[in-house]
């Protein structure tokens, strides 16, 4: 290898770190599109609500692709994803997910006589009001908006898997191509917009209702003042915001 | 007094290091961090720029707008474009043209068109867990009901997937309990009495009940081993088409079932070729469509066809517009609504996409009737200075018509070589 004296180091090093500022500012720059960016007091007006009707959950996997193509998820890897819980008569429970339902489900598991009780529940990230995987980031890149919805910052995250651990409904994963914590955002570009989250858009069957919880005259706050609901695990206090309707006691 | 030195330079050492620890947080700090708590503000204004990928049905409806309002009115209503379609960034973004447009090649704007089995089954495969208002196929049973031998036939063959054969969710409820929902659907004004204090007073109504004629005649026909009534009849809640045939009467009903398809057994039920089983009565003058009912009325149940009859006679393809204005709602009781959209469309129509200016000729040809509802008499002789399609005796007058006009306005459509064929 050739020999690099001192003068021509710190040449090369500052020109490399010109380039790459310079490149990521037009980098940035360009994919500027002209949008209203919320300010912290706008923001303040919204608290992020969502319902899961269970009994209305077909299975179909709409909400999983629909995801995944939104957000470029990774494969293997899901922010949202549905669950079949199948109950014989013999009071045996299985659960599974194949896939996540990005392809449907395919057969029953029991024979279908057999069958007593069995339904559909999707699953995403609850942005609890107490969110344990946000008080254990080391390095502040979990956090919760004004508006109430838990995010990553991906710039900031050093991957080491706190949350990953800490999120008792195993709602993240730690991004395989990046490195850093990776979760559901609620589609974060979309509802800022005015659009519905991209799960809730592709959901054929309106099993899934998200709102502004604030907002007395919203659709998901007369749902709630209606509907019985149940939260998943309340006993560890994380204060979910994802309020399943018709929820079972075997739904964990 | 005792030297205090070493604790002043143990003291300034640690305060040393804090201010120095400061100067270091502060230096590695991300801008903006603590703004607004122990987080870094800017990635909240940043993840508002991602992309949106998903797009919304209304600006598929933007340009599809007869296939919007097909789907608007179905009972797949609640189903949106992307489930079926895929996401449409790349579509809708070469159609808008624009900077963005620039790096994505025509194969990439092509919408998927789920049009394999799996894309309906997806939703409508029978599964435990579903719920059982849902309905679901089991395709084995399907098939089988309906004598299919093909498994891989796809549910296109059959059901338009726009318009397919379902009835809107609100009916589908009124066939577990057909008919009456409210007492007021019969009573006016609500009685005081609840019917289970009137004596005989049926808590569910069958069509047994009011149409017992009917019934009985129909439970004498051959058809009424395999299908009920509801399978061709709305009930009374949909005013729209109030007990009529699904799809007023329109030949293809019974052809979901009769028409002879490559896919379908062929000896059972009763299979016709479609149209040419219409073109060998010769008692059918083309271009007037007669239904199945008009002779085959006796296999199914005493009905009275006449009002099926055309009732629009001399010039009212005119005089329709005067009437539908004040009157749209007895056009409804025949016509859907759709029938009026295939016709009077809000905007453009869905084939004048990107290339329509080279592709129309061939639309235009056969079809100048249609492209005559909207664009008018003399929109072809607008651009192309002659009557388009050529009228049959162009051949023998071409030569003083390209003396008159000019050779260019040929090489508008054919290429200087065409000439050469001939000449």
């Amino acid at each position: 290898m050739e020999k690099i004296d001192r003068r021509q180091f710190i040449k090369v090093g500052i020109f490399t770190t010109a380039g790459v500022l310079v490149g990521s500012f037009f980098g940035f720059a360009d994919s500027d599109e002209k949008i209203d960016v919320k300010t912290f007091d706008d923001l303040l007006k919204y608290e992020w609500g969502y319902i899961i009707d269970t009994s209305r959950c077909i299975g179909c996997g709409a909400c999983v692709r629909a995801c995944k193509i939104e957000n470029n998820v990774s494969d293997n890897y899901y922010r949202t994803w549905v669950e079949r819980y199948e109950v014989n008569k013999n009071g045996k429970i299985r659960v599974d997910s194949p896939k996540g339902a990005l392809e449907g489900f395919r057969q029953d598991n029991f024979p279908s006589s057999e069958i007593v009780k069995s339904f559909f529940v999707p699953k995403l990230c609850n942005h609890c009001y107490d969110s344990p995987c946000v008080q254990v980031c080391p390095v502040g890149a979990s956090y919760e908006t004004p508006d109430k919805v838990v995010l990553v910052d991906k710039e900031h995250c050093v991957g080491c898997g706190y949350c990953v651990q800490a999120c008792p409904y195993a709602c993240r994963y730690i991004d395989p191509e990046k490195g850093t914590a990776d979760k559901c955002t609620f589609c974060y570009h979309r509802i800022q917009k005015g659009l519905a989250p991209a799960c809730v858009n592709a959901c054929p069957r309106s099993a899934r209702i998200y709102g502004n919880l604030k907002d007395p005259e919203s659709k998901i706050r007369k749902i709630l003042n209606t509907r019985r609901y149940g939260l998943l695990k309340p006993e560890l206090g994380t204060n979910p915001k994802c309020y399943y309707i018709e929820l079972d006691m075997e739904i964990k | 007094m005792k030297n205090k030195s070493h604790i002043i330079k143990v003291f300034s050492l640690i305060f040393i290091i804090l201010i120095i620890a400061f100067i270091i947080g502060r230096i590695f700090q991300p801008k903006s961090y603590g703004d607004h708590g122990h987080y870094r503000w800017d990635a909240v204004t940043e993840l508002q720029y991602q992309e949106i990928v998903n797009q919304d049905i209304k600006i598929c409806g933007e340009c599809h707008n007869d296939i919007y309002n097909l789907h608007e009115k179905d009972a797949h209503y609640t189903v949106p474009c992307t489930d079926c379609h895929g996401s449409g960034k790349l579509h809708v973004a070469f159609h808008k043209g624009g900077d963005n447009a620039k790096n994505i090649s025509k194969e990439q704007a092509v919408m998927e068109k789920e049009y394999k089995l799996e894309g309906c089954l997806l939703c409508h495969r029978k599964l435990k867990a579903k719920p059982s208002d849902f309905p679901q196929i089991s395709q084995e049973e399907h098939y089988k009901f309906l004598h299919v031998n093909d498994i891989n036939t796809k549910c296109i063959e059959c059901h338009s997937p726009h318009e397919p054969v379902f009835l809107l969710t609100e009916v589908r409820k009124s066939r577990i309990h057909p008919i009456v929902y409210r007492c007021t659907e019969c009573h006016d004004p609500k009685p005081e009495k609840s019917f289970r204090d009137v004596p005989n007073h049926p808590a569910i109504f069958e069509c047994n009940d009011c149409h017992k004629e009917i019934v009985d005649d129909f439970n004498t026909k051959p058809h009424h081993n395999y299908v009920e009534c509801r399978t061709c009849h709305l009930y009374h809640k949909e005013n729209e088409t109030t007990g009529r045939i699904y799809k007023n009467g329109n030949a293809k009903f019974c052809l979901l079932c009769h028409e002879k398809k490559p896919f379908k057994d062929d000896k059972y039920p009763p299979k016709i070729e479609w149209p040419s089983h219409v073109g060998s009565q010769e008692i059918i003058i083309k271009g007037d469509e007669k239904i199945c009912l008009n002779c085959h009325q006796d296999k199914i149940h005493k009905m009275n066809v006449k009002f099926r009859e055309n009732p629009h006679s001399g010039n009212w393809l005119i005089e329709h517009k005067e009437f539908g204005k004040q009157n749209l709602n007895v056009c409804q009781k025949c016509h859907t609504m759709n029938q009026c959209y295939s016709c009077h469309m809000k905007n453009k129509p869905s084939s004048h996409m990107a290339d329509w200016k080279k592709t129309h000729p061939k639309f235009g040809m056969s079809n100048k009737q249609s492209c005559e509802i909207c664009h008018g008499k003399n929109s072809c002789i607008s651009c192309h200075k002659l009557e388009m399609p050529h009228p049959k005796d162009f051949g023998d007058n071409h030569k003083e018509i390209v003396a008159q006009k000019g050779k260019e306005i040929c090489n508008k459509c054919h290429k200087e070589e065409f000439c050469k064929q001939c000449h």
